[in-house]
């Protein structure tokens, strides 16, 4: 029988041909590209500004990546299965903050109410994640949960700054352990969880085919339907751990919260180098690609930009990594 | 030299795809107001000749006259401009747009437009196609196949076209509509415009063309007059390859049956097909592109689910959900299309030979590095894909490597039937000759293959049963060492002519 095939055979070893040389190059350039990138903006940061390489600035830039980092993680999953971006990220950050906000409010405990934000998450990535892996548009669908994410929160807060009320929540929002805030902790955290989860398991074994080919993957056998699905959920509990950070830190909660991160959070994916067409790439590059984003825009904030300017160029960015990328793709074609 | 009356002329074509040559230095020309048929089997070149007479491809060598100028065709719109229209087996028509605007588009209008405007300047190109009644205001989207396709022509024909290249174009038309298309063709050869025909349809050539250009194996044979010429002469020509040395010995133990197919009707087909596969078994199903060889190979592996009849595996009605559902059940299925949905390109080999049986290398949730490498292993070394090349892109690969993953991947979930379309589409001859080798082993080891193949040969080489397929239905089904080539060849294009000979 066939088993007898499968029994017999030698192992392979592990050497490599040129053409996979250059393809290990290729991968390995993106990630030099954006290295380069971020030593580029520390460099110009040290010469133009004094107080750019202090202790001080460098922790806070750390903080504003971390929060950028924490989502470009999580939407490095949807990008690598294949599903180009969510543009519910900042949306649901933000409800998910006034969530906590009220339930840390309402007194039931740190713990819980951290359990409970990130739970209802989840549960609005599921909603959404269900209908994509139905087949429906991700852009779309994830720009109407957006608008309904930012609905909510403005109907509940009224458009009122919503005071946790207690000091709980400060430690999470404020402490250093080891002098390294704590949303740094998580998001080093969950960049090792990310990039053990798509090299190490099955499930990212199956984005990372899906996205690379989703015919390919449903002729395989695989659960296509399922990486699009848990693709959305763990960004959305993404979204929701920035949310949660973000409300901790500020010692409250407010309809807009943030503005323009899902700009910045698509600028860092890109920036990173992971490609939009699914299948390849590293969670460790959104990481990277993150901070890059929050060097840039620590260092035009020292510069006195305005929120235009500052967003006119991360746009411009934007533009400019897409442009470079398909560059790139008709070039091998 | 050039005589007064020849429009075309290829010279010394030779084109690559990386490892594989497709033309090895082709000489072509065609006359004014001729109809030249083109014939050969699948990958002898002739549809890489019209693509570059297209624009669609660029020669690696050789050079073209049109009109005893050299011409470079490096785009579609450089061949428009230079006079060549090629009407393709995927129409560019615009279903949402009229049967007007479908003509004028791309061609330089004015910006605006009345509809009677419109009218008034397409219907001259209309009746040159025999549609003049048709009403250039209804939509395209409502037209019939045939139709569409004279509308296609039509539209080439505004933009002032000089050679037709028409590719396979009766391939989805029923007989009434192949008369209309045909005296389409018959009068704008008479006014004078050049026709080429591609086409598998032997029948076709002696009723249509004038001469035909045969391609086999990449090279072009001198054109022979139709009228000098017979349908055995042209078979003959046609197959002419000896490659005795690319088929393995047939099976040896052929066992019970598995697989059963009664009264099945799918989307392909046009009659019921009843067939039986046994274990050991390599049942191959001949027949040209819409014959119907692979929807019931499609209608096995149920993408998409049959219409009628029962598909029985060992007694047991076989109605997969979804191909995660086949595949528990032991079937494995390897499209035509593996860029579509064979292999992952942009992965690598290892993950690619891993995927259908990720359930086998996976220790609770966790990939594990030890299981995978060993499984992979095998199946590249029983398919004799290098195993150092494991680590590489799977797109990065030739054809054949790229053919051997796409099938060898199936191994890893043992299945008990392996349903394959195209073996050998776009794979160099010494690759076929290891995967003809490598799909009896597996017969041997009791594997039951189905597979369907528009390339006689190899159908008569590979399989130990042989069906034929004709426009939907099946014509016969017979031992391979029963059926010459001949009859397979006249079963496959031309099958009244084979019926009238069982016959008498």
């Amino acid at each position: 029988m066939i088993s007898r095939i499968l029994r017999a055979g030698i192992l392979p070893d592990d050497s490599m041909s040129d053409t996979d040389a250059q393809a290990l190059f290729k991968r390995r350039r993106n990630m030099v590209v954006i290295l380069l990138a971020i030593l580029l903006v520390i460099v110009a940061g040290a010469i133009t500004t004094p107080s750019f390489l202090t202790v001080e600035n460098l922790l806070i830039v750390i903080r504003a990546a971390s929060i950028t980092g924490i989502l470009a993680l999580g939407m490095s999953y949807i990008t690598i299965s294949g599903n180009l971006f969510a543009l519910s990220g900042e949306e649901l950050a933000i409800l998910s903050a006034c969530i906590f906000a009220f339930l840390m409010r309402a007194e039931y405990g740190l713990f819980t109410s951290l359990v409970a934000t990130l739970l209802f998450a989840a549960a609005c990535g599921a909603i959404q994640g269900g209908i994509i892996s139905y087949g429906a548009d991700p852009i779309i669908t994830t720009l109407a949960f957006g608008g309904l994410f930012r609905g909510i929160a403005s109907l509940v807060t009224n458009n009122k700054n919503i005071l946790l009320g207690t000091t709980a929540a400060e430690w999470l929002g404020t402490a250093r352990p080891l002098g390294i805030p704590t949303q740094s902790w998580a998001f080093i955290f969950l960049t090792a969880f990310a990039w053990f989860v798509l090299q190490k398991t099955r499930f990212g074994r199956q984005l990372l085919l899906t996205g690379a080919n989703r015919e390919a993957a449903r002729a395989t056998g695989l659960r296509v339907g399922q990486a699009s699905l848990v693709a959305l959920i763990l960004f959305a509990v993404c979204c929701g751990l920035a949310g949660i950070f973000a409300a901790a830190q500020f010692g409250l909660a407010v309809a807009n919260l943030f503005t323009g991160l899902n700009i910045d959070v698509v600028a860092a994916v890109l920036v990173g180098g992971i490609s939009l067409r699914g299948g390849q790439g590293s969670p460790i590059q959104a990481a990277l690609g993150a901070i890059f984003i929050a060097l840039l825009q620590n260092f035009m904030l020292l510069h006195s930009f305005t929120t235009g300017e500052r967003m006119l160029v991360v746009g411009c960015l934007v533009a400019l990594a897409t442009l470079g990328f398909h560059m790139l793709q008709r070039r091998r074609a | 030299m050039p005589g007064d009356s020849s429009i075309l002329r290829m010279r010394g074509i030779v084109k690559r795809y990386g490892a594989v040559t497709a033309l090895q230095g082709v000489d072509f020309t065609l006359e004014r107001g001729e109809v030249m048929a083109l014939i050969g089997e699948n990958g002898a070149g002739k549809s890489t000749l019209v693509k570059i007479l297209a624009g669609l491809e660029r020669p690696d060598a050789g050079t073209i006259e049109i009109d005893g100028r050299r011409v470079r065709l490096r785009t579609p719109n450089q061949s428009l401009h230079a006079g060549v229209a090629y009407v393709t087996q995927e129409l560019s028509i615009i279903s949402a747009l009229s049967v007007a605007e479908n003509i004028c588009l791309g061609g330089h209008t004015s910006p605006i437009w009345t509809t009677a405007q419109l009218a008034a300047r397409v219907k001259p190109y209309l009746s040159l196609v025999g549609l003049d009644d048709i009403d250039p205001a209804m939509p395209a989207g409502s037209l019939s196949v045939a139709q569409r396709q004279l509308v296609e022509i039509a539209r080439l024909l505004s933009r002032n076209a000089r050679i037709l290249i028409l590719d396979e174009p009766t391939a989805a038309l029923s007989d009434a509509e192949i008369e209309k298309v045909m005296a389409v063709v018959r009068t704008l050869a008479s006014e004078g415009r050049s026709i080429i025909y591609v086409t598998h349809r032997l029948g076709e050539v002696f009723e249509i063309a004038h001469r035909v250009t045969i391609f086999r194996n990449g090279v072009s044979f001198p054109p022979v007059d139709v009228e000098r010429l017979d349908i055995d002469e042209l078979i003959e020509h046609l197959l002419g390859r000896r490659l005795d040395q690319m088929f393995p010995e047939r099976g040896i133990s052929i066992g019970e049956p598995v697989l059963a197919l009664e009264d099945v009707m799918a989307s392909g087909l046009s009659e019921p097909v009843s067939l039986q596969l046994r274990a050991g078994e390599i049942l191959g199903l001949a027949g040209q592109l819409g014959s119907g060889a692979n929807a019931v190979v499609r209608a096995v592996a149920g993408v998409p689910p049959r219409e009628r009849g029962s598909i029985l595996l060992r007694g047991k009605s076989l109605d997969p959900r979804d191909m995660r559902e086949a595949i528990r059940m032991g079937i494995a299925y390897c499209s035509d299309d593996r860029k579509r949905d064979g292999i992952f390109g942009v992965r690598k080999l290892i993950e690619n030979l891993s995927a259908p049986a990720i359930g086998r290398i996976t220790v609770g949730g966790l990939l594990s590095g030890r299981r995978e490498r060993d499984l992979a292993g095998r199946l590249a070394e029983f398919f004799e894909i290098k195993v150092n090349r494991l680590g590489s892109q799977a797109g990065n690969l030739s054809g054949g490597n790229q053919q051997k993953v796409a099938l060898g991947k199936w191994l890893g979930i043992e299945p008990s039937i392996l349903l394959v379309e195209e073996p050998t589409r776009g794979v160099d001859v010494g690759a076929r000759a290891e995967i003809y080798r490598h799909l009896r082993t597996l017969a041997n080891e009791g594997l039951a293959i189905l597979f369907a193949s528009s390339d006689n040969q190899e159908v008569l080489g590979l399989a130990d049963t042989v069906a034929t397929f004709f426009r939907g239905r099946l014509v016969r089904v017979a031992p391979a060492a029963d059926i010459t080539p001949e009859a397979l060849l006249r079963d496959v294009t031309h099958p009244e002519s084979a019926e009238s000979e069982a016959l008498t």
